[in-house]
């Protein structure tokens, strides 16, 4: 009988073998994934590693892999940091992942569309939310590398067209593992600071790898949350990144967002003075408009010949006064025509008329005896007629029957 | 004239300056704006003059205190 051993002695010696390996137990790998599964009970991921002619099974667990900052898919080029160890169930070998990222250009894009994507859907990149720039910038706050060719050329930029603006710097790491926290813990700062009217995120060109610090999710946070505008000059031209969709305004390259910055003084200034003149000449207007009115007013006749008012209205009373008269005339003369006629009317109807055509008035006293039993036999009564009075005495009575009116 | 800034009051004096242009105020109305555009631009001018032009780099000290030192580029 030959000497043997287990197959579980054989893996777990195996296992300790490359578990003692120094080089195994720390490597950077880099290849295409291929069969990637995500076990949504265990949170585990599983997928296949490979390039040409080679492939190795990996697994990243969930501890690891739960805060990935971008999306693994099949066919993505990655780098990823772990370890090589056994599958003693399947007496194979696999790498244990610690962190992986999406390798090269191709991935590093991919990286930041999915980042967008994910940003953009949850209303970080709103323009609703977009902050306006004053129009009046004097203080100016730079998130930027201190030592960069980006400072440089804002400082200068910003002197030229406001010699007179306070510039706050911010010194941060613009590319490497660091910048992302330090960008935003650039804005930040400034917006603890407060008092500046707008802030500055830069850097120059650079690869992509160089700008991805831009592209971060803490960057865009910190850009969101800001309280101060934030302009955004990453690169050149060409390069777009998170952090210019995230701020208020985006500049192409530094030396745009510093002229975006500040206004041109000079500028400023003639627009401000030129305020000013027509402030007080249109003030002038208005008051020498009032003035030649009223000289107007003044200048009219009536004014220094007070005595023409009177004599108008002199003028006017005596016109007045003769239509008075005339019409007091007319109406006299209206009246005793009136009166005349009203006069000739009583005279017809007077007794004295009627005496005259032999009719007496019989009176005793001051009565008028119109009844035989009011006077007696042998009574002196008095008769009028026309043209005088008689005395007279009663004889005797007879009383006639007439008929009744 | 309190809570204001530079771009407010400008645009207050600008809206005053229309107004004056315009024509259509009374001679009291024209005398309240002329002197509220008067104190705006006297507070712009004084605005434009303020900046002191310096360049500093703010840090954190270790105590939460802000700190701004002279940046000497």
């Amino acid at each position: 009988m030959k000497d043997y051993i287990t197959v579980g002695m054989l893996n777990a010696y195996i296992t300790r073998l490359l578990d003692h390996d120094e080089i195994l137990q720390n490597i950077w790998l880099k290849g295409e994934i291929s069969g990637f599964r995500l076990y949504q009970q265990s949170g585990h991921i599983y997928f296949t590693l490979k390039d040409e002619d080679a492939a190795v099974s990996c697994v990243m667990f969930k501890s690891k892999g739960q805060n990935l900052k971008f999306k693994i898919e099949d066919g993505m080029e990655v780098l990823l940091r772990g370890n090589v160890s056994v599958f003693a169930r399947q007496g194979k070998y696999q790498v244990y992942v610690e962190e992986i990222q999406p390798y090269g250009k191709g991935g590093l894009f991919l990286q930041m569309e999915q980042l967008k994507a994910r940003l953009a859907s949850e209303g970080y990149f709103e323009l609703e939310r977009k902050k306006e720039i004053p129009r009046m910038v004097s203080r100016v706050g730079v998130v930027s590398s201190q030592d960069g060719a980006a400072l440089r050329d804002i400082l200068k930029v910003l002197k030229q067209r406001h010699p007179g603006v306070a510039v706050v710097i911010a010194h941060s790491s613009v590319q490497g593992t660091e910048a992302p926290r330090e960008l935003a813990q650039g804005v930040q700062l400034l917006n603890e600071y407060g008092e500046l009217d707008v802030i500055i995120v830069s850097r120059g060109g650079g690869s992509l790898e160089d700008l991805m610090a831009f592209n971060s999710e803490e960057l865009v946070y910190a850009i969101y949350e800001s309280r101060i505008p934030v302009i955004s000059g990453v690169g050149h031209e060409v390069d777009f990144s998170l952090c210019d969709l995230a701020a208020d305004v985006r500049a192409a390259t530094p030396t745009q967002a510093a002229q975006y910055a500040v206004p041109d003084y000079a500028i400023i200034q003639k627009n401000f003075a030129s305020l000013g003149d027509r402030l007080t000449r249109f003030m002038n207007r208005i008051l020498s408009n009032r003035e030649e009115r009223l000289d107007r007013i003044m200048m009219k006749k009536v004014w220094k010949e007070p005595r023409l008012l009177l004599q108008k209205k002199s003028e006017l009373l005596e016109d007045k006064k003769k239509s008075l008269k005339k019409a007091m005339e007319k109406n006299l003369k209206e009246k005793g025509h009136q009166l005349a006629l009203a006069i000739a009317g009583l005279d017809n109807l007077s007794p004295l008329k009627v005496m005259t055509r032999g009719y007496a008035i019989l009176s005793k006293g001051e009565r008028v005896v119109k009844d035989i039993h009011d006077v007696e036999i042998g009574e002196k009564l008095q008769a009028t007629i026309a043209n005088g009075q008689l005395q007279v005495v009663i004889t005797g009575k007879r009383k006639v029957k007439r008929w009744k009116t | 004239m309190e809570n204001i800034n530079f771009d407010s009051a400008i645009e207050r004096l600008e809206a005053i300056v229309e107004q004056l242009e315009s024509g259509q105020l009374t001679l009291e109305e024209a005398l309240v704006v002329f002197e509220e555009g008067v104190k705006l631009s006297l507070y712009c001018q004084k605005e434009l003059k303020k900046t002191d032009g310096k360049v500093s780099t703010l840090l954190k000290k270790l105590n939460g205190e802000l700190e701004l030192l002279e940046f000497e580029g």
